[in-house]
């Protein structure tokens, strides 16, 4: 794994509104995420991890600081962030194959190209039957996994993720995240996902960067050296691993000791 | 109709009384009952009793002579009257004329009113700068500006149509506007994370996602589109539907004046047919089991 460093948070704040409307959302964030590293930013709801994620798509500008990929400062959005939302975003009108086309054909891909990567990633993602599906007859887990694909096939510098898998029920997650593994596994890429689910983060993170609350600090980094090295391909494999109870128990108590202050007002 | 409701149906349906033994007792089925969907049969036995009934008691006030013969005629009288007017009237044209007036000054209003609801929908710069005229315009009745129009344009077909795009121009525009901006922000954001410029996000994104509550709109201003016809052709014509009633009415031909009506209706009930089934066809993957 090659350990430059692919992304730069460098001091970010972030306040939004006005004189007493203003709300501060991040205060002074720094931290790096190195290349094909899986960074997960975790911490309470509120924290600002979306406001982050959002700024370094170039969705959003920070108030103070700058967001550097592969060593240019980002200045809007554009393909090399490819993020996929929580909500579902594979077009109704398109069919997974289209959908999955789509970015490449905003990006001049010519169409031979176009079709061999996007019938690679349909495969990768496991809707190589629903190719010439149209979204209304997916479930949800499926209509993820075209956003996925859609994402990775425009072959993003790196993947922002906003809570993917927050929408679905507990089984699909958990398929998800272990197809999201095996993703990772033959296609090297950095991604950058939110969660508020620990054992999610556990899983899927290389490195952990845990927001305080109201405002957003950079409350830790957790470099989860208790799996490192190890090929972990499923929960089950993750759950016995010496160290994981451990290491969630922390997490939750960072939780519950930044939920707490929250609980007052 | 969602998947749970139509599934308990069929169980419903399929589950004799006796096939509950001991079981909690089936639920009888109520008439009017909240929300919940009724058998197709059922409806459309319905839909025809409220026909039956309206003719029924029709026939039943001409025959009871509530009114003048003259006033009131018979539902066979107007049927008779409808055909004359076909066959010895000339009335296929002025319906020919009536349906071109509503299909131009409407195509005439679509080319305003969708690239522009569009782009109000999608650029607040732009919602800024136009809605203040188009609001203010909304709430003017567009009748009012009939003598204005005549004085213009004379009684003549360009009059109409004008009159016919003020009714309908300012309610199509706004709806649409409404309809863009409901696009869900998560396809926008999608795209432009794709690396989607902003003409291109406008045109494969905002636009596909919108049509269909688009075409909904044009169905809905369509019907309205008639009632300015009605008033535009009652006033000051020659020729098409209104027209002719009013001609009827200076002879006293009532059932001329109600065959007008029937064609009228029975033309607004075929367009919107005609635009539902569009619908259905061009946004067939708005349905489910289509692939
Ligand atoms: N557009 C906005 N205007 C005003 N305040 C905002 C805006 N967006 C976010 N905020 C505020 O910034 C803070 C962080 O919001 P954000 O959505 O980033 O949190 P989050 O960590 O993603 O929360 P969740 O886990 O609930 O998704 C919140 O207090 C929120 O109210
Ligand atoms: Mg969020």
């Amino acid at each position: 794994m090659a350990s430059h460093v692919k992304l730069s948070v460098n001091g970010v704040c972030k306040s939004f509104g006005h004189g007493a409307h203003r709300v501060e959302a991040l205060r002074d964030v720094s931290f790096n995420v190195l290349q094909n590293e899986v960074c997960v930013l975790l911490g309470p709801s509120g924290c600002g991890k979306s406001t982050l994620l959002n700024i370094v798509a170039g969705l959003q500008d920070p108030t103070v600081g700058s967001v550097v990929l592969d060593g240019t400062e980002i200045d809007g959005p554009a393909r090399e962030r490819g993020m996929v939302f929580q909500s579902y975003t594979s077009f109704p009108w398109l069919t997974v194959e289209q959908n999955v086309e789509y970015g490449m054909k905003l990006n001049g891909v010519p169409k031979a190209e176009r079709m061999e990567r996007a019938s690679h990633f349909i495969d990768l993602v496991h809707l190589t039957k629903f190719r010439k599906t149209y979204p209304k007859n997916l479930s949800g887990g499926m209509k993820q996994r075209v956003a996925i694909a859609r994402t990775l096939a425009n072959r993003p510098e790196i993947l922002l993720m906003d809570e993917p898998f927050g929408a679905l029920d507990a089984e699909t997650r958990w398929h998800m995240q272990e197809m999201l593994i095996e993703i990772m596994k033959s296609s090297q890429t950095t991604i950058m996902l939110v969660t508020h689910d620990i054992p999610e983060a556990i899983f899927l993170a290389d490195k952990i960067v845990f927001l305080s609350s109201h405002p957003g600090r950079l409350k830790a980094i957790l470099g989860l050296e208790f799996k490192k090295g190890k090929d972990i391909r499923d929960k089950e494999e993750l759950i016995t691993l010496d160290g994981y109870p451990e290491c969630e128990r922390d997490i939750l108590a960072m939780m519950r000791a930044e939920a707490r202050p929250q609980d007052a007002t | 109709m969602t998947l749970a409701e139509s599934s308990a149906e069929d169980i419903d349906k399929a589950a004799p009384r006796t096939a509950n033994p001991g079981g909690a007792r089936r639920r009888k089925r109520r008439l009017f009952e909240f929300k919940s969907d009724i058998p197709a049969s059922w409806s459309i036995t319905l839909g025809i009793l409220v026909w039956v009934l309206f003719f029924g008691f029709w026939e039943f006030a001409v025959w009871q002579n509530w009114a003048n013969d003259i006033l009131l005629p018979g539902p066979g009288k107007v049927l008779s009257a409808l055909y004359t007017l076909f066959t010895e009237e000339s009335f296929l044209y002025d319906v020919v004329v009536s349906v071109t007036r509503i299909l131009v000054s409407f195509a005439l209003a679509c080319l305003v009113a969708v690239p522009l609801g569009i782009l109000m929908g999608s650029f607040r710069t732009v919602e800024a700068f136009f809605n203040p005229l188009v609001s203010a315009w909304r709430y003017l009745p567009a009748p009012a500006f009939i003598p204005l129009l005549l004085m213009w344009l004379g009684a003549s077909d360009a009059q109409k149509l004008a009159l016919l795009f003020l009714g309908v121009v300012w309610f199509l525009t706004t709806l649409i506007m409404d309809h863009t901006k409901s696009v869900p922000a998560d396809f926008v954001r999608t795209a432009v994370t794709l690396g989607g410029n902003r003409l291109q996000v406008l045109r494969t994104v905002v636009v596909p996602a919108a049509l269909p509550d688009i075409l909904v709109a044009m169905r809905q201003m369509l019907a309205v589109s008639w009632t300015y016809l009605v008033i535009a052709e009652i006033i000051a014509a020659d020729v098409g539907i209104g027209a002719m009633m009013m001609r009827a009415k200076r002879f006293l031909h009532v059932d001329q004046i109600m065959a007008g009506i029937v064609v009228i209706g029975a033309l607004g009930l075929l367009f919107d047919f005609l635009l539902k089934k569009f619908h259905g066809i061009a946004f067939a993957y708005l349905e489910e089991n289509v692939r």
